[in-house]
């Protein structure tokens, strides 16, 4: 991508060479027409200057040269045209050329290679290099190389690439160092002349990108990261991370550790993380790190020392209170009841009855849930007066998920959540008990808190041999979503036992393999992915067919998220597996492995798998996988997924039928929390398709495209849709619930996994996303009947989309921001604007997906150039308050 | 000794330990903290629960630790007595008791006519205890017997069922009776569409005939009324005025040009222009019918002569002009001054009622009724004579004032074609619970389309008067107010 943008940049209208072939071209005209008075006598001076430089003497070379200079100086150069002095110097190229190869005067002959390497770059021919040729002889160590301005500087930095790999090709080290070293000078030169991304390109074409830290400077460097690390992605391994590295590399050299560590994230490297915490010069920083660790769940503890403060900001203990103080800002905590979503009375029925069915009942234990989330107050738990009531009115493992949806409501507040949740954990009722496990999961999910409440509460019920498998499982999926990117090692030491143990039933193990894959997701663990793939060998073939043993394989693509191509020998020993989730298993591999990358080969192999017929029943769920991977392979990058989606209308055309009902919800996931019109549209259309699978998927990929936005549109479509649905019970279901998506904490939440202005892929928000996506593959076993928990796993993906500032004793202060829709200002000239369409607010506020803010006011320096979630302020010491008067 | 923090419900609370006691002994230093009992309680210790018997030692306190307590001294959560019985659960039968949306009527091929008649028919509980009280079955050798009981058995079925019932038995015995209904098309085969005004007609009469007891039924004595016609001609303004006392089953809305509600059409019906001989003058003249009430039952059929016969194309053609009808329908101008005066107390007892009524929803839709309104006592109606010729005459209205019960409509641009649907309001508090949502209505209504029922507003009634392609009133029922 980068050689590519410097070849365009080459062949544009200022190419000296271009611009001579037309010349060329015109030369029978040119002839003919009457030179100016002025330009006839330009022509004869220069013919002079050439007549005395073919003269023997030295000296009146030295001052024909100086003449020579002079004119190619002095002439008022146009953009569009060639400067007049070098077109009239065409006819004497190579009289020059051959003069320089006659003369031998050392200053002199230095003094034409100079002019000659200023001619060449239109009159070499093609290939030759002149201008670097001559630049080599004139020298160049002495800032020479700027003498002839801007665009030969360009020239030369395009020839320079292509010499150094040519010389590559030949094994010529030495003159590619050479190269190299006018390169150095050529850098300086650009980034002086905000050429950055022409600096940039040039040591990367010549494999030495990590070099542009040495030239970099304070004015520079933030343009030159900027345009690193939004190229990175563009690149292939492993060039895309070293530029990665040397962006960081130089935002530690000017002392931005808040900008580092993002990058340091990206790199996946826990040492580099340490060593930007260790660079931080104040304790405040130290903090602004830890926020951005605890939204990204990095979870690194033995950092603070034993700063309480600090550790504090690292568990999020702070989110639930903030959250609902922007809720008060925001006058959203009177609690909302299922019908206030559903509004039904807007909607076209009639029929309508109290009567209670569970269906009914169960979708309204979710929308509530989602609405209410993290507010600590509903009307159907909390706020009745007799909260249990509404555990009754639903049936079987809807009361697991009524149980559960208290978990939801008192999200990340641990303190009094867990109290509200403890007296089901005396009940009799084994169902209500696991909801009420899997509720403790829940709110403990993304906060650490000091006793460790998760694990003291859970923990007995996964091993205990008495507890019914019910309340087991939902031990373990609790534990899972508790502690999911934490990498703790008594976790797994909890979990893995489980998985290996084929005398209890596939779903407990299957789960504790997801569970195990969330917690240590990303690390590559070879232990837990041994231990999956011994029990995938050791179960017979009819338990792996069961319908939860997917998640096994989910399980163990989840260990390699964002790892790339550390799986291979995996790979191999799942080929050894017969059964069919080995082949899904692999396939959720590769799509987890590259997650977020991009990669176009990986997309185009999952593409090739989704064009296959198959018959079998279980391969189908493989292409089903490998569909979602397009998605997930290209989200986060906008042409890839760009692409994607315009990829998806012609799976839907011509795809299997399973493939048709996976392509709503790859949509969902590359689009989640972001109401796109096109996209809205487009599933809207799939809303009504004839399969009622498609039209499911369909409508809950609308819930997570618009989750937590409110967007009014997609609430008057999912009215229709229930409208339309009315009959079908299936189907209504799901609208009911991407109805409560939608309104997902009452329009205050995110659930798209990218955050820290879209360049942060969160792993275990990945996760929580796609668990719910893989359960909403096969709606009609997992989420329709009786394993609708699984919506559940999303709490990991959800997350407040606010900004909130704080000051210096993080405490939380109002700070005016502007808000607009952000615009790519990479390689721009200047410093562009990096919003539009702005309004200003004061914090704490909400963003909407493609939104960013910055500062409005000088009062504050942001410690982070991202303005996102918990942001710490510094009075600004130059700041001078405002007159009124001005 | 130790000190640490235990965090209960937001809240912190300073504990001095003593290591050498077992957990118990500080699960009671708790309880006396929060009051919530030490076997309700669960405290976290660094991702462990404290056990009764743990020693306090074990667990390794430093000063300011945190631990949490978790428990709440209330009543533990206990299931309802009576477990909730789901949807999803029952059978046909029993979701359609618990819902109370009555069965509809399945259409044997253009028998919509019939369905819609039944269904509005059935609005008439005294009809329906009639029929329960008829003796005998489907085999009597009178055919019209066989089909009320015929009918009987339909309206059993249908209160047991929630599924659309197949009327095929009485549309047998209907047809028998009535051979007209068992009309052919010549053309396209199959039977053709009837008229639902004519088949209310003759449902009525055979019912007439079939429960009469002694010499009344129920259909005389509740369905039917009296009025007085007076026939004079200013022709002859001396001839005597023939006044004829006759029965009637149902009012004639007449729709022309100058119709625009009910009431004008009905009375239009009740004074006609008739060409008679006259005896004084010797000769044909215009006489003039005025016809009054003297007697108003308590079930009143208004039929609109929606069609009229075109000859052009011979065809009874429909007069599609919105005419509109009231919900609460007084006919007290229609009836003879001797009646008026009768009703007269139960007609202002009726307006007290709904006065009473418009205030308690004023009440209910201010957002804050001040306290002084609050205090105000509601008023005792005032007492009431009814007439006594009025209260001895069962199944008349005595107030003349009536609310719809009933409406039988069509769609469509002749009798003989288009479909019918029966409109039946449901009563407060029978049947199922009410659509909850907050459509701003006074009753709820069941629209029969056929076998699909479902419920719909006063306002979606109102809607029904005609003026559009829409379906149109045909035939209303309307039901004597209530005195109480």
């Amino acid at each position: 991508m980068v050689q590519k943008k410097s070849s365009v940049d080459s062949e544009d209208v200022l190419n000296p060479r271009t611009a001579t072939e037309k010349i060329t071209k015109n030369k029978a005209k040119d002839e003919k027409d009457e030179l100016s008075e002025e330009d006839q006598q330009l022509v004869s001076e220069l013919e002079m200057i050439v007549e005395r430089l073919k003269e023997s003497s030295v000296d009146i070379h030295r001052s024909a040269m100086e003449n020579l200079n002079n004119v190619i100086r002095s002439t008022t150069s146009s953009m569009t045209s060639v400067p007049k002095p070098l077109k009239y110097l065409k006819g004497h190229y190579a009289t020059l050329a051959e003069l320089h190869g006659a003369w031998s005067d050392e200053g002199n002959k230095k003094a034409l290679a100079s002019i000659l390497s200023l001619l060449g770059m239109a009159y070499d021919k093609e290939g030759k290099r002149d201008c670097l040729r001559y630049r080599l002889l004139a020298g160049y160590d002495d800032g020479q190389i700027s003498e002839w301005g801007h665009e030969y500087v360009r020239h030369l930095a395009m020839e320079i690439g292509e010499e150094f790999a040519a010389k590559i090709e030949e094994d010529d080290e030495e003159s590619a160092e050479m190269l190299l070293e006018i390169a150095k000078e050529v850098v300086p030169f650009f980034l002086k002349h905000n050429a950055d991304a022409d600096a940039v390109d040039l040591l990367e074409e010549l494999g030495h990108h990590e070099l542009i830290a040495d030239y970099v400077t304070k004015e520079t460097f933030e343009r030159v990261c900027l345009y690193m690390i939004s190229c990175s992605p563009l690149l292939a391994p492993p060039v895309d991370l070293g530029f990665l590295e040397t962006a960081r590399k130089i935002y530690g050299k000017f002392g931005k550790p808040a900008q580092c560590l993002p990058l340091s994230i990206r790199l996946g490297q826990p040492e580099l993380i340490e060593e930007d915490w260790e660079s931080c010069s104040t304790r405040v920083e130290k903090a602004q790190l830890a926020f951005i660790m605890a939204r990204q769940q990095v979870y690194m503890p033995q950092l603070t020392e034993g700063d309480d403060e600090l550790l504090a900001c690292m568990n999020n203990t702070g989110l639930s209170k903030n959250y609902r103080d922007l809720a008060r800002e925001l006058e959203l905590l009177d609690p909302k009841a299922p019908e206030d979503i559903y509004k039904s009375h807007l909607e076209n029925t009639s029929s309508d009855v109290t009567l209670d069915s569970a269906r009914h009942n169960l979708a309204s234990t979710f929308v509530n849930a989602f609405v209410n989330a993290g507010y600590g107050t509903d009307k159907l738990m909390t706020g009745a007066v007799d909260g249990n009531e509404w555990i009754y009115k639903n049936k079987d493992m809807g009361m697991l998920s009524a149980a559960a949806s208290l978990g939801m409501v008192n999200l990340w507040d641990v303190e009094l959540g867990l109290n509200d949740i403890d007296k089901y954990l005396y009940t009799d009722d084994s169902t209500i008990k696991a909801g009420a496990l899997l509720a403790i999961g829940m709110i403990t999910s993304g906060v650490h808190d000091e006793t460790d409440s998760a694990k003291a509460l859970l923990s007995d019920y996964t091993t205990d041999e008495s507890s019914p498998a019910i309340v087991k499982l939902a031990a373990i999926s609790g534990l899972g979503l508790a502690y999911a990117g934490t990498n703790r090692q008594d976790i797994l030491d909890m979990l893995v036992p489980l998985i290996s143990d084929t005398d209890i039933t596939i779903d407990l193990s299957s789960m504790a393999a997801l569970s195990a894959g969330l917690v240590c997701i990303g690390s590559g663990n070879s232990d837990v992915s041994t231990v999956i793939l011994q029990s995938m060998m050791e179960r017979v073939d009819s338990e792996l067919s069961h319908k939860l043993a997917r998640f096994m394989a989910l399980g163990l693509g989840l260990l390699y998220v964002g790892t790339q191509d550390k799986y291979d020998t995996i790979l191999e020993t799942l080929k050894a597996i017969t059964h069919p989730i080995g082949k899904q298993a692999s396939i959720l591999m590769q799509v987890c492995a590259y997650a977020g990358t991009g990669n176009v080969l990986e997309v185009q192999k999952m593409l090739h798998m989704c064009a296959e017929h198959v018959s079998d029943k279980e391969d189908q769920l493989s292409q089903a996988f490998a569909v979602l991977g397009v998605g997930v392979i290209s989200m986060g990058e906008s042409v890839g997924s760009a692409m994607s989606l315009r990829t998806f209308e012609h799976l839907m055309h011509y795809g299997e039928a399973y493939v048709r009902r996976t392509v709503p919800l790859a949509m969902g996931l590359v689009c989640a929390s972001n109401p796109v019109v096109g996209v809205v549209d487009t599933l809207s259309k799939f809303s009504h398709d004839n399969d009622k699978g498609v039209a499911s998927s369909a409508i809950f990929a609308m819930g997570m495209v618009g989750a937590g936005t409110n967007n009014a549109r997609l609430a008057q479509l999912l009215r229709q849709l229930a409208t339309y649905y009315q009959k079908d019970a299936d189907v209504l279901f799901v609208v009911r619930i991407a109805q409560g998506l939608l309104h997902m904490g009452k329009g205050t939440m995110s659930i798209n996994p990218y955050h820290h202005d879209r360049t942060l892929l969160s792993h275990t928000g990945l996760a929580g996303l796609l668990v719910p996506v893989v359960a909403m593959i096969s709606a009609e076993k997992l989420i329709l009947t009786s394993s609708h928990f699984l919506l559940y796993y999303l709490v990991r993906a959800m997350y407040p989309r606010f900004l909130i500032t704080l000051d210096e004793n993080l405490e939380s202060v109002s700070a005016s921001v502007r808000v607009g829709q952000a615009v790519d200002a990479v390689g721009q000239v200047g410093r562009p604007k990096t919003i539009t369409g702005f309004q200003t607010h004061e914090t704490p506020v909400l963003l909407g997906h493609s939104e960013r803010a910055e500062m409005a006011t000088e009062k504050y320096l942001a410690l982070t150039s991202v303005l996102e979630g918990f942001v710490i302020l510094k009075k600004n010491p130059d700041y001078v308050e405002e007159k009124e008067e001005d | 000794m130790v000190k640490v923090q235990v965090k209960w419900q937001g809240k912190k609370y300073e504990v001095d330990v003593d290591a050498t006691q077992p957990g118990e002994v500080f699960k009671m230093q708790l309880y006396s903290l929060t009051g919530v009992e030490p076997d309700r309680q669960r405290v976290l210790v660094k991702g462990g629960q404290l056990k009764d018997d743990t020693s306090m030692t074990s667990l390794g306190l430093v000063d300011g630790q945190i631990l949490m307590m978790m428990g709440t001294a209330g009543e533990l959560p206990k299931a309802p007595v009576q477990p909730v019985k789901f949807m999803e659960d029952m059978t046909e039968n029993e979701m359609a008791q618990a819902l109370s949306i009555p069965a509809g009527l399945s259409n044997l091929g253009n028998t919509c006519y019939m369905n819609a008649t039944l269904q509005c028919l059935k609005a008439v509980p005294e009809l329906k205890q009639a029929l329960d009280s008829l003796a005998g079955g489907m085999g009597q050798s009178d055919p019209r017997k066989n089909l009320a009981a015929s009918m009987r058995q339909l309206y059993d079925q249908l209160s047991a069922s929630s599924d659309g019932v197949p009327p095929l038995v009485f549309l047998q015995f209907l047809r028998q009776v009535f051979p007209k209904f068992g009309a052919q098309d010549r053309q396209h085969g199959g039977y053709m569409q009837q008229d639902a005004e004519e088949c209310w007609n003759e449902l009525l009469t055979t019912l007439d005939h079939a429960l009469k007891r002694e010499d009344t039924s129920v259909v005389e004595q509740y369905m039917s009324g009296t009025m007085v016609t007076t026939l004079s001609t200013e022709e002859a303004p001396d001839e005597a005025a023939t006044v004829r006392e006759q029965m009637f089953r149902k009012l004639d809305c007449i729709i022309d040009k100058s119709v625009n509600y009910v009431a004008q059409g009905i009375g239009k019906g009740l004074e006609q222009v008739i060409e008679k001989r006259s005896d004084a003058l010797g000769r044909n003249a215009d006489y003039k019918a005025v016809s009054r009430i003297a007697r108003l039952p308590e079930y009143l059929t208004v039929a609109f002569n929606r069609f009229s016969w075109k000859a052009s194309e011979s065809v009874e053609a429909k007069i599609v002009k919105s005419v509109k009808y009231p919900l609460d329908l007084d006919v007290t101008e229609f009836c003879t001054e001797e009646l008026q005066a009768r009703m007269r107390p139960a007609r202002q007892r009726v307006r007290d009622i709904d006065d009473g009524l418009a205030m308690e929803r004023k009440l209910k839709a201010g957002k804050r009724p001040s306290q002084q309104e609050e205090a105000e006592p509601v008023e005792p109606l005032a007492p009431f004579v009814l007439a006594d010729e009025l209260k001895a005459d069962v199944g008349c209205n005595p107030s003349g004032v009536y609310e719809l019960v009933g409406v039988v409509t069509h769609i469509g641009r002749s009798a003989n074609s288009g479909h019918y649907m029966g409109w039946v309001r449901k009563e407060k508090g029978v049947g199922g619970p009410e659509p909850k949502s907050g459509a701003d209505t006074r009753n709820w209504w069941y629209k029969f389309d056929d076998d699909e029922v479902s419920m719909v507003t006063d306002e979606d009634i109102l809607k029904l008067c005609g003026g559009g392609d829409w379906h149109t009133a045909y035939v209303t029922l309307y039901r004597a107010k209530q005195l109480n």
